[in-house]
């Protein structure tokens, strides 16, 4: 009768046990009713009064602890009849999606609203005189070949091939200061590939005041793509030209993915087309009636399908209006 | 256009960037390269010329001026060595109209000999895209190229006069060997008795240079842009020289290259060059522009060292904040476009981002945005899908009709969202189960946003007229009714005003169109709170037979007639026998002032069943 024996094996036992059942047979062997440790309790009758005393207080303390092994390992007995497969695939719960231009374009105007631009909409037939001439495309210029049209029956309108014309509709009605973007469909006549539709999304931007100047629309810019892609945005702008801004700029993005090394995201450039921007040429102003020596700001005009496309690394346009299921659930 | 680095080279005395470097400065500060290529022993860079660039930098002499300027590599001054002298020849020219055709500049050069260009004439040809010809045509194309102008060479001995006038409905065979009519709008060379070239766009064959050619007639001019551009698209017709003189070139630039091509014609054919004969009454003078230097920081945002630098850099005359805009800068005709230049040779990329000190305005968004987006979210959850159709429709479906029309599949604009709708919903039906889409888009004639919505099954009316009502409720509306409008459509009004329709619009389709902009004035975010009533409600059922033709709204507005403490009225079931059909309703009692007898209810319902057998309705009992 060695507790110390019996103390080591059960000790080493329970800490090598490993499932419930294991550990209730070990549990049986030391504390059981015929258990080791029991039997060293019940033979103490047989010991005189000082043996009994000290091991018998060793005995308990050893049972003690050896309960307390036993509980501390949590073991929880398993039962077939309980038995509950969670992996069992999910029951489906029908829910539509929204289009990823829909989405792309609320998160375009959540943006510009938290950086204090309205959002307003245009319509998608024009007038001549607002998709060209108040943006200063003067009629029979070599100017206008840069925006392939649309035009309805009979030349009484056209469809609006950018969203500036919102620009000067917008200056007619509302005195600056303002800050305003316009997103909406727009309309090129041309062939469609991969990356060109018929219709495509535009969002335009415009903020006007007496002191907006091209550093502040950097900076504009940067935010707003530092918020769209949630990653430290790089902008450079570049010379361009838009008869309705001067200077004009071609913005580019630095490659989120390669950080301007080069890769296949842009085309081994290491920057990306993002779209157009300039300050609005005094002209603009003068068609919308607003002073040009006084008021002076940026417009910019981005492709929202690009941006979608970029988002969620869809490779063609015209996914995008093919209206399959297939593509549509994935968003 | 393609420029060969060759001879990009040849203007500058100091070794170029070499052409990647040079593409990517030329990108920062002017164009976009569209490629660099390596052509034997050059590099050609495709660079994307704008339009309002087109009068300088169609040519390396331009472009390399603005190397020049961004570089601060010194531009070699072009000196022209040329023995003129009295060759004996002469030639009339005659201009009618002046306004045409501002400038006709012309030299007569004797004894050339045609023969081969010499091998840098024709790699650089060749670099930028042209074929080489010989040695006389391949000048002209060349000092087009160097200096922008387009150059016409004549065979001298086959025209006995140059008048530049409009046509009379003559043939012309062009140098391409295709004839074209001319009619009385399109401006032409001609001698004394035919037209020998289209003014500004094509030489004519006759008239060209030959291997028997010894004496020829050099051509320099300018015409009014818009006339050749009108020209041009009559004809169909583009050219180097048409897309040149269509973008409005500067007349001063005539001399200079009639004097290049003299110059190089006694270099690669020998001969005599004659006087220069001139036609140039109205001479162009360059602009003046008084610079502010205030307006460039503050619409930049930046403080540039030494603008006016810049501009001398760029061929401007500077004295004092006076500027002489040279007149090969048309673009350049007030204080911005002067900004614009200092601008990006400066750098736009060297520009630090400041973000605006402007007022704070609220930023209230459109209200129909705000309700379209909130009709998508209701959409979305009842398990519809969101479609971004095409706006155009086919020939036989007859939108409103375009000028232009894309192509037989996109004829037209649409007049409702259904038509492609429905397509695509039919489209998507092989391989999918359960389609419901919907769309929420302008429709043309009056323009105007529509939303619709689309289910492909049996029977669907139902589930969609309860898809409507959530849409509705969901904006605050709850007063719609349904019209019928013929077997499984109704027309949606509320209030009295029509909004859509509803209904199967094909076997097993079944769809509705909303004008979004009648709802959007309907809607409403308001919502006032009904006390919740401290009383118990108390249910009873009725059911009853009717005729096969009876509407359940009629009977149930019978119902509701009976007493203010019916609060509801569900309809549970209807079931359809051969002559007629039963309906079964729950009719829920409630006061808000008092627990209700049993008595009480007992009596209204009494009086509901007399009501509905007056009528003659069998009450089931």
């Amino acid at each position: 009768m060695d507790l110390k024996d019996i103390k080591n094996r059960a000790e080493n036992e329970i800490s090598l046990a490993q499932d419930f059942n294991q550990l209730k047979e070990i549990e049986k062997k030391y504390l059981g009713k015929k258990g080791e440790l029991t039997q060293v309790l019940r033979s103490l009758k047989d010991l005189s009064v000082d043996e009994k005393k000290n091991i018998g207080k060793e005995s308990n303390i050893l049972k003690n602890v050896l309960q307390e092994l036993v509980n501390n390992k949590n073991f929880k007995e398993e039962s077939k009849k309980d038995f509950f497969d969670v992996t069992i695939p999910s029951q489906k719960i029908k829910i539509g999606h929204l289009h990823p231009l829909t989405l792309v374009r609320r998160e375009i105007e959540d943006i510009f609203e938290r950086l204090g631009f309205k959002v307003v909409e245009g319509t998608e037939v024009e007038t001549e005189y607002y998709n060209f001439d108040a943006l200063n495309i003067p009629k029979d210029h070599p100017a206008r070949d840069m925006w392939d049209t649309f035009w309805l029956k009979g030349k009484k309108g056209l469809l609006r091939t950018h969203t500036s014309p919102a620009q000067v509709h917008y200056m007619e009605k509302n005195s600056p200061p303002l800050s305003i973007i316009v997103p909406g469909r727009v309309f090129r006549y041309e062939a469609t590939d991969a990356s060109h539709e018929v219709n495509f999304y535009q969002v335009e931007g415009l903020m006007v005041d007496e002191n907006i100047n091209a550093a502040n629309f950097k900076a504009i810019i940067e935010k707003f793509f530092e918020m769209f892609f949630n990653t430290p945005a790089k902008i450079r702008l570049r010379p361009s030209f838009f008869p309705f801004t001067e200077p004009s700029f071609e913005v580019d993005l630095q490659c989120f993915i390669c950080k301007g090394k080069g890769c296949s995201t842009c085309s081994k450039r290491g920057w990306l087309e993002m779209g157009g921007a300039g300050m609005v040429h005094p002209n603009v102003f003068k068609y919308a009636k607003l002073d040009h020596k006084k008021w002076q700001g940026f417009a910019f005009g981005f492709g929202l399908d690009r941006l979608a496309m970029m988002k969620y690394k869809i490779d063609d346009i015209r996914l995008l209006y093919s209206s399959d299921i297939r593509f549509l659930e994935q968003f | 256009m393609k420029f060969s680095y060759n001879f990009l080279q040849s203007f500058f005395d100091k070794k170029l960037p070499n052409p990647n470097k040079l593409g990517d400065l030329l990108t920062l500060h002017i164009f976009e390269i569209e490629t660099i290529n390596k052509v034997k022993n050059d590099y050609v860079l495709d660079i994307d010329i704008t339009p309002n660039r087109a009068a300088d930098c169609l040519s390396h002499y331009g472009i390399a001026r603005e190397i020049s300027a961004i570089t601060g590599l010194n531009l070699k001054e072009i000196k022209l060595k040329i023995k003129e002298q009295d060759i004996g020849k002469s030639i009339n020219i005659e201009v009618k109209d002046p306004s045409e055709c501002p400038r006709y500049t012309s030299r007569i050069i004797m004894d050339v000999k045609v023969g081969e260009s010499p091998k840098y004439i024709k790699d650089r040809l060749i670099s930028c895209g042209l074929e080489p010809i010989n040695n006389i045509v391949d000048a002209a194309n060349y000092v087009m190229l160097e200096m922008g102008q387009p150059m016409h060479v004549f065979d001298f001995d086959k025209v006995d006069q140059i008048i530049v006038r409009k046509a009379n409905g003559e043939v012309i065979e062009g140098l391409d060997d295709k004839k074209y009519e001319l009619d009385s709008t399109i401006l032409v060379i001609a001698d004394s008795e035919k037209p020998i070239a289209i003014a500004g766009i094509k030489g004519g064959k006759d008239t060209g240079v030959s291997k028997g050619t010894t004496t020829v007639l050099l051509e320099a001019a300018n015409f009014n842009p818009l006339s050749i551009r009108k020209t041009s698209r009559k004809l169909n017709l583009k050219t180097d020289a048409s897309f040149r003189y269509e973008h409005g070139y500067d007349p001063n630039l005539t001399e200079i290259s009639v004097n290049r091509l003299a110059e190089l014609i006694v270099e690669v054919a020998g001969g005599k060059v004659s006087k220069l004969i001139d036609k140039y009454p109205k001479k162009r003078t360059p602009l003046k522009i008084k610079f502010d230097e205030k307006q460039l920081e503050k619409l930049l945002g930046v403080k540039i060292k030494k603008p006016l630098d810049i501009l001398k850099s760029l061929g401007m005359k500077v004295e004092g904040n006076m500027i002489t805009v040279p007149t090969s800068r048309p673009d350049i005709t007030s204080n911005v476009d002067l900004i614009e230049e200092i601008g990006r040779i400066y750098g736009y990329f060297n520009l630090e981002s400041k973000l605006p000190m402007t007022y704070l305005q609220p930023t209230i968004r459109d209200e129909k945005l705000v309700w379209a987006s909130k009709v998508k979210d209701i959409l979305k959850l009842a398990g519809f899908t969101e479609t971004y159709n095409y706006s155009f429709v086919t020939k036989d479906e007859k939108g409103v009709g375009l000028e232009n029309s894309f192509s037989e599949d996109m004829y037209g604009l649409r007049k409702s969202l259904l038509t492609n709708l429905i397509k695509v919903a039919e489209k998507n039906s092989k391989y999918a189960k359960d389609i419901c889409l919907f769309e929420i888009g302008k429709v043309f004639g009056k323009e105007k946003l529509m939303l619709s919505a689309i289910i492909v099954g049996k029977d669907k009316f139902f589930e969609l007229k309860g898809v409507i009502d959530l849409i509705l409720k969901g904006i605050g509306i709850t007063d719609n009714i349904y019209i019928d409008k013929g077997y499984k459509q109704a027309e949606i009004k509320i209030g009295g005003l029509s909004i859509g329709i509803v209904g199967e619009m094909k076997k097993n389709i079944y769809a509705f169109e909303i004008d979004f902009e009648k709802l959007v004035k309907l809607a409403s975010d308001e919502n006032e709170y009904l006390p919740i009533s401290k009383y118990p409600a108390a249910i009873r059922d009725l059911s009853i037979l009717v005729s096969l033709d009876t509407r359940v709204s009629d009977v149930m507005n019978e119902i509701y007639e009976h007493s203010k403490l019916i609060i509801d009225v569900d309809l549970f079931d209807i079931f359809e026998k051969e002559d007629e059909k039963s309906f079964a309703f729950h009719i829920k009692y409630q006061s808000n002032s008092k627990t209700l007898e049993s008595s009480e209810i007992d009596l209204i319902q009494k009086n509901i069943i007399n009501g509905l057998e007056s009528q003659g309705f069998i009450v089931r009992k």
